[in-house]
């Protein structure tokens, strides 16, 4: 059943997952982002990258309309998930966030059981009719996550009781376990150590077969090591986007060169 | 007039005290204050601490201890201390003597007195119930009070002293008093920090806690004249469920207003110490703003609120204007919220007001009742505040 | 690892565009859950406006009250017998003179104005103005000897009753069976108040009289019990705010951390929560029983109050010492000042605003503060004024809120507006040191 499904998702997906175009983002009357253009594509890592407050977590924000929690925040453009625009009057963002997942800076396990966790996001919206339904999404995402060997066996402690990887890493599970098509990353290394960084790009990679990853980063061989696409944001403007390979090697903008070569940031 | 007078050449002694040591430390430096150890200032404050302080303490607890001592004994005694305080100093007033440093042991001594006077607060009071009531102990059984279930006090003699009927209606009006104040106090809460527009909450936040700010014998009166009669003409008596405009539902329901802001103040700030993030990650897996605060804000919270609550309810139970003039002087066991019922706090005023004999177990009830009061809150509050304490610690 | 590749299985979604059912379901939850929050706030905010609308309601008529004018002639024969205009011997002559004096001025007022009305009796004549009247009369001549044989347009209060009938309190019916008046009584107010005799007045005398007893409401005022809180403010201010801020000081700033410091800690934050009639009791114990201290005065009222509001200036006096940088601390001791100075010249002037904001909300907690006050005697009912301080601080007072009280528990209904009306007084003190209070938390927000 799960084959069928599959496949008929292959058959009804296109390319281009998220089109942006000509994205405006004010607060209050701060312009924050101006005129940005990006494609994201399914099945691929998309990493932002820039220097702080250059404008990108704000644009990977605006995404799964997190930014509608910040009252003074304005978003003008289009910005279309799956040829639909998402901040249409009609498009309701709980629906929404359920098909664009975010894992944030910090692990923010909540203070529940791990099992209560992963299930959070599969009770909420319904996606199980019974408990064993429920018992195998659990596991299936606690594996997504390269979680499952570690705490197979204490599914019933707080979550908080983790190691800061762990906890990252129940973060992305609870995020996977809503099965949504896009995952939002923003830096969700930025708070580890590096054992925890390697095991979390690892995951990033793999998870990659099954979603749309948008990861925002500051580290720029973060970057090169787990996405395919970059985008380099600078002061709010979408500076250069394109295969992380060219970004890295030959850039095109000297705002761009400079960043990587490290003489801005 | 003495006490005044000698208050008055006391401080006159500590200032002649203060501008001699000032003026002699100089002259014993040639007006060179630089020689000294100490600023000039010091010397003379050194003087005038120790004239002044032992005298006005001897002056303030004899006149505590005995104020109906003769006043030229008081007056005699305490200006000799005052001139010993003066003369002691004025002999060690030199200019390598390191006033600072005795000035600021004296202060700090000072500062620790004044600390401990909230010691001695709690030490009195323990110990001033504690003594009437073990008084009250050897007149009248304590089986018979913390077991008996009748309430009958007679100054002649033979009165029945049973608290439980006390005790149940305490809790009982606590009970309706927090039903009304934990959901309305709650919801009024997660509005303010989860819905409410910053505009709005600048206006109905200030105006909720003016409620917390309105003196209990306002909300009494307001049981009495407009509550009461209300429930009494509208629900109890086409109900056929009494004809008393005091009431256990009258005083639970305005004591309930009463701890509104106290329920809705602490959960606000408790709910806002929940940290963001945990928001962020339940919205950002698609739950509407009530999951949210239901499925993840409230739990995380909930030790927090728990402590809140305990701290509302031991509010209820010690409120006294509240109960005296809203639920009535009768002592029942009932359970019809529409009757008159009576509590610990009521039986305290009512048993020490008027003519009281303190040698009868009428009177000294009122400390056994005060010092069950005493206990009941104490552990109210002592476990809220730890688990308060234990909550704050998780989030800092 | 290979699990990875095969994670939850995706389902189908409909557009974005159109809401599903559960969706749809989980957001009328949401606006359930909403409305109740806002009801909540609604309830709580309807809940003040009633509480202070009945209690405003009830208590402005105390600000205004029904007065006679009547002229009256002072008759020299009887009032100074001696003819002699010696203060002392016109003291001599008792209210009782001035009383008869009055009856038949009002007598003479009535077949002056030709007014006829049936079943009225002498009685009701007389009890037409209050019991009071004839000692204001008597009063006013004190002050004024020279006023001795001339005819004086007196101002006269009248009779609770007839005020009450003019203030929808009692009506024909309820006079018809009440011993104390009588609808001819009522009638005569009436058609004397259309002749411009009588007429509702501002009533200073509210804030100014002492209480009086059950028979006369309309005289009763809250004189006696502003000055009784006065004074006990006074002895809280004195007392609790220098030892509530020394301690304050040596906990936050001095104290080292061992197991005394923890204990005093505990035992102020318990303090704090202690029921306020506990504090009676430890009153009533201490001050009364103990130290012998007389019943009912402000002193005692004042130490209780003291002991009450300590816990609530020393909390928020040391939130307002934490809230100064330590950076401040450090500048000061950098430069060798000991660590008193560089407390008592830097660190306690930046706190001071908020220390006096804490210490102005503890005051306002205290006047408001009733159910101690009565375990000491405070109810008692006080016709005189105390002397002034210290001397004062001794005699027999009353207090705003227990005036209240008081008040509540007299038959009269008019005491009930009486009661209402003391407390608009004692809310308005409240309101402005409150208001107070907010100034100086805007006037001094943080500077660093």
């Amino acid at each position: 059943m799960n084959d069928m499904r599959i496949l008929e998702r292959a058959v009804s997906q296109t390319d281009i997952k998220i089109s942006a175009r000509k994205v405006q983002v004010y607060y209050g009357e701060k312009h924050a982002l101006k005129d940005v253009d990006v494609d994201i594509q399914d099945k691929t890592v998309t990493a932002f990258i820039g220097p702080s407050g250059c404008g990108k977590s704000t644009f990977l924000r605006c995404l799964n309309r997190m930014n509608d929690t910040i009252d003074s925040c304005r978003v003008e453009g289009r910005i279309a998930l799956d040829g639909e625009d998402i901040y249409d009057k009609r498009v309701d963002p709980v629906q929404l966030r359920a098909r664009v997942g975010m894992v944030f800076q910090k692990p923010n396990p909540f203070p529940k059981s791990i099992y209560d966790n992963v299930a959070y996001g599969p009770r909420i919206h319904g996606l199980a009719r019974n408990r064993t339904e429920l018992d195998e999404i659990v596991e299936k995402s606690l594996r997504g996550a390269a979680l499952w060997n570690e705490v197979k066996d204490r599914l019933a402690e707080p979550g908080t009781g983790l190691s800061g990887g762990q906890q990252q890493r129940l973060c992305i599970a609870r995020a996977v376990a809503t099965q949504p098509e896009v995952l939002l990353m923003d830096e969700p290394c930025s708070a580890l150590d590096p054992i925890a960084t390697s095991q979390v790009e690892d995951l990033i990679d793999q998870l990659r077969s099954e979603f749309s990853v948008v990861i925002v980063t500051h580290s720029m061989q973060q970057a090169a090591r787990v996405s395919q696409k970059t985008a380099f944001f600078h002061l709010g403007n979408l500076v250069e986007f394109g295969n992380t390979d060219d970004i890295f090697t030959r850039p095109h903008d000297p705002r761009t060169e400079s960043y990587i070569s490290g003489r801005i940031g | 007039m003495p006490a005044s007078w000698t208050l008055l050449i006391v401080l006159a002694l500590a200032a002649a005290g203060f501008l001699i040591g000032r003026s002699r430390v100089l002259a014993a430096v040639g007006g060179d204050s630089r020689k000294l150890h100490s600023r000039t200032g010091y010397y003379g404050w050194n003087i005038a601490l120790f004239t002044a302080v032992p005298a006005l303490f001897l002056i303030a607890i004899w006149l505590f201890a005995q104020p109906d001592v003769n006043r030229m004994v008081l007056a005699g005694v305490s200006l000799v201390l005052a001139g010993a305080g003066l003369f002691l100093s004025l002999g060690r007033t030199a200019p390598d003597f390191r006033a600072r440093n005795a000035v600021e042991a004296f202060v700090r001594g000072l500062l620790i007195l004044c600390s401990s006077i909230a010691i001695l607060t709690t030490a009195g009071i323990v110990l001033s119930m504690l003594f009437e009531t073990g008084h009250f102990f050897t007149q009248y059984p304590w089986k018979e009070f913390f077991f008996g279930t009748t309430w009958s006090p007679r100054f002649g003699g033979g009165s029945q002293l049973g608290m439980l009927p006390l005790l149940w209606g305490t809790l009982y009006i606590s009970m309706i008093a927090l039903a009304v104040s934990i959901p309305i106090g709650l919801f009024a809460a997660i509005y303010m920090s989860e819905y409410a527009s910053p505009r709005m909450r600048s206006v109905a936040k200030p105006l909720i806690e003016v409620l917390a700010g309105i003196p209990t014998i306002v909300y009494g009166l307001f049981a009495l004249i407009t509550v009461g009669p209300l429930l009494r003409d509208y629900f109890a008596q086409p109900l056929g469920l009494g004809t008393s405009g005091s009431s256990v539902m009258t005083a639970g329901l305005v004591m309930g207003i009463m701890l509104i802001p106290f329920v809705s103040s602490l959960s606000d700030d408790i709910i806002n110490a929940v940290p963001q993030s945990l928001r962020d990650g339940a919205l950002g897996l698609g739950s509407t703003k009530s999951e949210t605060v239901r499925k993840v804000v409230l739990p995380a919270a909930l030790p927090g609120i728990v402590g809140a609550i305990l701290l509302a309810a031991s509010r209820a139970i010690g409120e006294t204007m509240i109960v005296v003039l809203g639920a009535g002087a009768a002592a029942k066991m009932g359970l019809n919220p529409f009757e008159a019922m009576t509590t610990i706090t009521v039986k305290i005023v009512s048993q020490l007001t008027g003519d009281t004999d303190f040698s009868a177990p009428e009177t000294l009830v009122a400390f056994a009742l005060g010092l069950t009061l005493f206990v009941l809150t104490l552990g109210l509050n002592v476990l809220a505040l730890y688990v308060v304490r234990k909550y704050r610690e998780q989030y800092e | 690892m290979t699990d990875a590749t095969n994670p939850a299985a995706p389902v189908e979604r409909p557009s974005l565009l159109v809401p599903d059912a559960r969706t749809a379901k989980r957001n009328a939850a949401e606006a359930r859950f909403r409305a109740y929050g806002l009801s909540a706030i609604i309830i709580s905010l309807l809940a003040l406006v009633v509480l202070l609308f009945t209690i405003f309601a009830g208590g402005a008529g105390a600000f205004r009250q029904t007065f006679l004018h009547v002229p009256v002639t002072l008759d020299a024969a009887q009032l100074d017998k001696k003819g002699n205009g010696d203060i002392e011997d016109i003291k001599k002559v008792m209210t009782l003179t001035y009383g008869k004096l009055l009856d038949q001025s009002v007598q003479d007022l009535i077949a002056k104005q030709g007014i006829t009305i049936e079943g009225l009796t002498d009685k009701d004549v007389a009890n037409l103005v209050s019991k009071e009247a004839s000692a204001q009369l008597r009063n006013m001549v004190l002050a004024d000897p020279s006023v001795i044989g001339q005819t004086v347009d007196a101002r006269v209060l009248v009779n609770g009753r007839v005020d009450g009938y003019f203030k929808g309190r009692v009506t024909m019916e309820s006079a018809a069976r009440d011993s104390n008046t009588s609808p001819a009584q009522l009638q005569l107010a009436e058609t004397l108040k259309d002749k411009g005799l009588l007429a509702k007045e501002w009533n200073w005398a509210f804030l100014t009289n002492p209480d009086a007893s059950d028979q006369r409401p309309e005289a009763a005022g809250v004189g006696v019990a502003i000055l009784g809180s006065l004074y006990m403010m006074l002895v809280v201010l004195f007392l609790a705010v220098p030892i509530g801020v020394a301690a304050a000081i040596y906990l936050e700033e001095f104290a080292p951390k061992n197991r005394l410091t923890d204990i005093i800690e505990v035992n102020i934050s318990n303090l704090a929560a202690v029921p306020s009639i506990v504090f009676g009791i430890l009153g009533l114990a201490a001050f009364i029983n103990f130290a012998h201290l007389p019943q009912s005065a402000p002193i005692v009222g004042g130490l209780v109050l003291v002991l009450m509001t300590l816990p609530r200036i020393i909390i928020p006096a040391r939130a307002a010492l934490k809230a100064v940088p330590p950076s401040i601390r450090d500048a000061a001791l950098g430069v060798g000042a000991s660590k008193m100075q560089s407390v008592f010249h830097h660190v306690l002037p930046l706190a001071t605003p908020g220390i006096l904001t804490g210490v102005i909300l503890g005051l306002a907690q205290a006047l408001g503060e009733t159910a101690p006050l009565l375990l000491i005697g405070m109810v008692a009912f006080v016709k005189n004024f105390p002397s002034a301080p210290p001397a004062g601080l001794f005699d027999p007072a009353s207090a705003l809120p227990v005036q209240v009280y008081n008040w509540t528990q007299r038959a009269d209904p008019a005491f009930m507006e009486r009661a209402s009306g003391a407390i608009i007084v004692l809310l308005v003190f409240l309101l402005c040191m409150n208001l107070f209070a907010v100034f100086l938390r805007r006037k001094f927000e943080r500077r660093w």
